[in-house]
């Protein structure tokens, strides 16, 4: 049995109980506050505004929702799928918010990295998490990056000082109890010639879990830096997520960055990618499995603000039941960023004729020495093939899976993790369904 | 399994006339039209544009985005450039509650 939360609602006595409560340096308290502000005066998004109009939050009650409370020592504690068979340097693990077990290899914080529950971390090291918390993401973009920008409880922090290679990778869980609320803040901040790999994903307490996640991800990748960094959203099926997540990638530096979207009744994400070094390189990749009534938004942005900068977005969804994808991607590039190289695709395989897929691509150019290019296509399985399989002695189901994984292989080669790699693969093949 | 739920009363709506509801996580329209109810998603199957906004004539609603009709009696899309019908939902009287059984999923 989960705790219930207090239906006291994002309230300003709510805020100031809780930041009473905050061990943080006073500017991080400050921008809390300044968000409050913002997220009281701003209403929830328009269905006029281009950015909403596919995706239908009116069933979402902001009141019944509000601070996580601490969860029972009855209630069962999610586990993850990506940290299995990984020798990993570090852990953070939460549940509503809640930290539940830490721990980070000694001999890398001999070498001055930091990793572990950002709330903690920030009362230690708060200067030198000033020039990097909420630099890369807007308050005030909308109501949610308010929200989380006042309420934020808990989160990741990841900083990797200058040269130092971590060739472990660090992972970071984020469980949810049914009913549960999360408002995590990742923070990800490697300075020049560091490398590091960091394992996000989030879990429930079950398939059917509700609740709540408001989340913030930025990532600071510094001049020839290097950040694999992977994100899978595995909520309960009946969970809001909403997410505005920014990577800033330095000169000569990389990004890659793996979305995997499996959970959530409805998420809502802004992934943006700003090239801001010149030479700058980051590829996305996103896989996406829906089912049942799950709407799964994402809007995309590689923003070319340097020259000799090169991006790679590959998209794939599959959609079965009455669910729905939408994306909207954009590349944007700077008047001064010439030489770039951009290119976005997304696919959609559609497996059953109630489920809807819509791709959005857009350029906006003001640079006039570029390559940028996009495409999307959105399909059935195809009956031929289906057929050719069942010559082989595959039954329908098999064969569906069978071309099903096909189409993400695509971009499962690009995923250079094979825990990452089986995890998807898995998680996915066990929720295909057979259709006629 | 859905059930009748109560969503209105009897004397809520003019006719001709219809309300957007929220029905068990669904949001919904109901339509009054000669004396009959009626209930279909608040959803245009073009571009998911809010039906309920849109204008009632006769039996036909129209998209307020992109103008596309659907028939409120079987959710029928009736003109371009909707093509797909939009889900309806049962609809019956009970004394002075209006009740509405979502359709399956």
């Amino acid at each position: 049995m989960s705790q219930a939360t207090i239906a006291t609602g994002f309230t300003q006595d709510a805020f100031d109980a809780f930041v009473a409560e905050c061990d943080e340096p006073g500017w991080m308290t400050d921008l809390r506050r300044d968000a409050l502000q913002r997220f009281l005066a701003l209403p929830l998004p328009d269905r006029q505004n281009e950015e909403w109009m596919r995706t239908d939050i009116r069933t979402l009650h902001l009141d019944r929702y509000g601070l996580p409370n601490e969860p029972g020592d009855d209630v069962p504690r999610p586990q993850g799928l990506l940290r299995r068979g990984v020798e990993l340097a570090g852990h953070v693990e939460t549940l509503d918010g809640y930290l539940q077990s830490a721990e980070f290899d000694r001999k890398w914080a001999e070498q001055g990295v930091v990793f572990g529950s950002l709330p903690r971390l920030i009362a230690e090291h708060g200067d030198k998490l000033k020039p990097y918390m909420y630099q890369a993401l807007d308050p005030g973009y909308d109501k949610f990056s308010a929200l989380h920008a006042a309420f934020w409880t808990s989160g990741t922090l990841l900083y990797v000082p200058r040269g130092v290679m971590v060739d472990e990778p660090l992972y970071a869980l984020s469980a949810m109890t049914n009913g549960g609320v999360d408002l995590g803040h990742t923070l990800v901040i490697l300075e020049d010639g560091a490398t590091a790999t960091l394992l996000a994903e989030t879990s429930h307490a079950d398939e059917d879990a509700a609740g709540f996640h408001c989340g913030g991800v930025e990532l600071h990748v510094g001049p020839r830096a290097n950040l694999r960094y992977v994100n899978l959203q595995n909520w309960g099926s009946k969970t809001w997520h909403f997410a505005h997540q920014k990577g800033r990638v330095g000169q000569d530096a990389g990004i890659q960055w793996t979305i995997g979207a499996l959970g959530g009744k409805l998420a809502k994400v802004n992934q943006h990618v700003a090239l801001v070094g010149r030479g700058a390189t980051a590829q996305v990749n996103g896989i996406m499995f829906t089912e049942g009534k799950q709407h799964l938004c994402y809007h995309t942005l590689q923003h070319h603000e340097a020259p000799e900068c090169r991006s790679d977005l590959l998209y794939k969804g599959a959609l079965q039941d009455r669910s729905r994808i939408v994306w909207r991607g954009m590349i944007k590039v700077d008047p001064g960023a010439q030489k770039t190289d951009g290119y976005q695709r997304n696919d959609n395989l559609i497996l059953n004729r109630e489920a809807r897929a819509d791709s959005i691509p857009g350029l906006e150019i003001e640079a006039d020495d570029v390559r940028c290019t996009h495409g999307a296509t959105s399909g059935k399985v195809d009956e031929e093939q289906i057929f050719y399989c069942q010559t082989r002695g595959l039954s329908r189901k098999e064969a569906v899976r069978t071309i099903v994984t096909g189409f993400f292989q695509q971009v499962s080669d690009r995923i250079t993790i094979e825990s990452v790699r089986e995890a998807l693969a898995e998680a996915i093949s066990l929720r295909i369904k057979e259709f006629e | 399994m859905t059930e009748f739920l109560p969503v209105a009363k009897v004397g809520e709506l003019s006719d001709p006339g219809k309300v957007t509801l929220e029905v068990d996580d669904e949001i919904v329209v109901l339509f009054l039209v000669d004396g009959e109810y009626f209930c279909i998603d608040d959803v245009c199957t073009h571009d998911n544009g809010p039906l309920g906004e849109g204008t009632l004539d006769d039996h036909a609603i129209a998209c307020p985005r992109h103008g596309a009709k659907f028939d409120i009696r079987t959710g029928a899309a009736l003109t371009m450039p909707a093509t797909r019908a939009t889900r309806t939902h049962e609809v019956k009287v009970e004394g002075e509650t209006i009740f509405v059984k979502l359709a399956q999923p």
